[in-house]
């Protein structure tokens, strides 16, 4: 924006007016002693999390050559077909199955508890808290101590990462859900309340078409996500890539590393378009 | 009389909304209910509808009084009555027929209402049928969110007839659309009342809408009826009394 210039109308309006409205802002004199508080808190904190997490930049500088030489280590990429291209393919096919079993065995039982866990659609306040309890405990345990468990149950493999990662999405995406259900629109549910229609009549009818893109949306960042999550899951024996990240360091080849990585790169991205193709689809 | 409403009294904390609104609703007839902003026209309809409850009066619909009844017999007697809101409410994404089929879900067991695929074949009919009535029996299987704004609220119009409702109420019902559609649903719901024998209350703002369609007008002040008239008898000095409140906030 131009600065506006004082036009001589302008000027002459304004000498001339009599009865002006004073210009007096209104004081807030504690509004400095609140912003000097909350800055000196937040350094504070940082000063005490910098203490608490041995946050030394100077032994970074130090220590570069042991990276260099790691890294170094790593170059070039190990390409040989049969020793690491192909392994490393197959596992990351192994890793994507993970991620989508995970995420979409779970989709009943997140739909089931988003429902009885949203305000509008929750038969009762009973109902509504306990749903609310169940996927809080999902969501609380991480998905690798689920996997930790289920490997007890049957065994190291893709099928223990799979179960985990249906427990943890239930609870994350059932939240996700349970949240979007309440911003809707409550007209249409109640319009069908007034024909007469029943609870589970007016969530099939009128809350659940009303959220499908928002549904849609989070169930596919979810896939995302929990792609990447399956990764972690092989560093404890889930199977699929993160398995041979694991394998290779353990074995000093980081040449295989590097190669197992950069596969996993073009997984994310690929997995990333897809989902950004889809979401603009359903936006359209 | 299909509907009549007796003694109607609400407050909210305090603030007394309606301080005793009689009226009646004949079969194949178009009430309008006039008032400036608060007067109770829409507390009046939604007391009717029991969305809220009214803290006194009484309501009777074909000389039943809903109060006498309990349960399962009051349900069946408040579907006799639909409403249509200044909102329409529909669901965007489905089709116009699933939308109007979903007022007959009180006539649908709940396992069959849990997919419009599921919805039984003479509900699908008989929507299509209402959607004819209104005229939009050629969009039947077009989104609703595609549709204009006027053709969303005879959609909605649709979904009461097939409701099987004697008596709708409307909320407001063109406030949200451009005059020309304004023009088309009151001209639709003054046909169905007269051809249909349907009788309907209407909430409006443009008092010339009301006394072009209505067949009767209700001018509501403070939560007080000032006059019932046949439209053709309101005149000038009736609307500016009613609208003095408004014009007192203006000035």
């Amino acid at each position: 924006m131009t600065p506006q210039t004082l036009t001589p109308a302008v000027a002459r309006r304004n000498s001339t007016a009599k009865n002006r409205v004073a210009l007096v802002r209104p004081k807030k004199p504690l509004r400095w002693i609140t912003t000097a508080a909350v800055s000196a808190a937040v350094v504070g904190l940082h000063a005490v999390a910098i203490e608490g997490t041995d946050f030394k930049p100077e032994l970074l500088v130090d220590g570069w050559k042991g990276m260099a030489a790691f890294i170094g280590d790593a170059f070039p990429p190990d390409l040989s077909w049969e020793k690491t291209l192909k392994p490393g393919l197959e596992a990351t096919l192994v890793t994507l199955w993970i991620g989508l079993l995970g995420t979409t065995l779970s989709v009943p039982f997140a739909l089931l508890l988003a429902a009885l866990a949203a305000e509008n659609t929750s038969p009762h306040r009973l109902v509504y808290q306990g749903a609310r309890a169940v996927l809080s405990f999902f969501r609380a345990v991480p998905d690798i101590v689920f996997a930790l468990i289920f490997v007890t149950a049957v065994g190291l493999g893709p099928f223990a990462g799979v179960l985990a990662l249906i427990c943890h999405n239930t609870g994350v995406m059932g939240k996700l859900w349970a949240e979007s259900m309440e911003e809707i629109d409550a007209g249409p549910q109640e319009a069908l309340r007034t024909a007469g229609a029943n609870r589970i009549q007016q969530v099939a009818n009128a809350t659940l078409p009303m959220v499908v893109p928002q549904f849609v949306g989070l169930l596919l960042y979810r896939f995302d996500v929990n792609v990447r999550s399956s990764l972690v899951l092989g560093l404890v024996g889930a199977g699929g890539i993160g398995l041979l990240i694991n394998q290779s360091i353990k074995s000093f080849q980081f040449d295989s590393m590097l190669t197992h990585i950069l596969i996993v790169l073009v997984l994310i991205i690929v997995v990333d378009q897809f989902s950004a193709w889809i979401r603009r689809r359903l936006a359209a | 009389m299909p509907l009549s409403v007796q003694g109607l009294r609400k407050s909210f904390s305090g603030r007394t909304v309606l301080q005793g609104v009689d009226f009646s609703v004949a079969a194949g007839e178009l009430v309008a209910f006039l008032g400036a902003n608060g007067s109770g026209k829409s507390t009046t309809l939604r007391c009717v509808m029991g969305i809220t409850e009214p803290d006194a009066g009484s309501i009777s619909i074909d000389g039943a009084a809903l109060d006498s009844l309990q349960g399962r017999e009051l349900q069946q007697m408040r579907q006799r009555m639909a409403m249509i809101f200044q909102k329409i409410h529909l669901v965007p994404r489905r089709t116009a027929l699933d939308n109007v089929c979903a007022g007959a879900l009180a006539r649908i067991p709940t396992v069959r209402s849990l997919s419009p695929l599921l919805f039984p074949a003479d509900v699908q009919q008989e929507a299509l049928d209402c959607l004819d009535r209104v005229g939009l029996a050629d969009r039947a299987f077009d989104r609703v969110g595609r549709l204009s704004g006027g053709q969303q609220q005879r959609v909605a119009v649709a979904r009461a007839l097939c409701q099987r409702a004697d008596v709708v109420l409307a909320d407001e019902p063109v406030s949200a659309l451009d005059p020309h559609a304004a023009e088309q649903v009151m001209a639709l719901l003054r046909e169905l009342a007269h051809s249909e024998g349907l009788a309907v209350a209407a909430v409006l703002h443009q008092p010339d809408l009301a006394l072009r369609y209505a067949d009767r007008s209700i001018g509501l002040l403070q939560g007080s009826m000032t006059f019932d008239l046949p439209s053709t008898a309101v005149t000038a000095e009736h609307l500016d009394t009613l609208y003095a409140p408004d014009r007192n906030i203006a000035a």
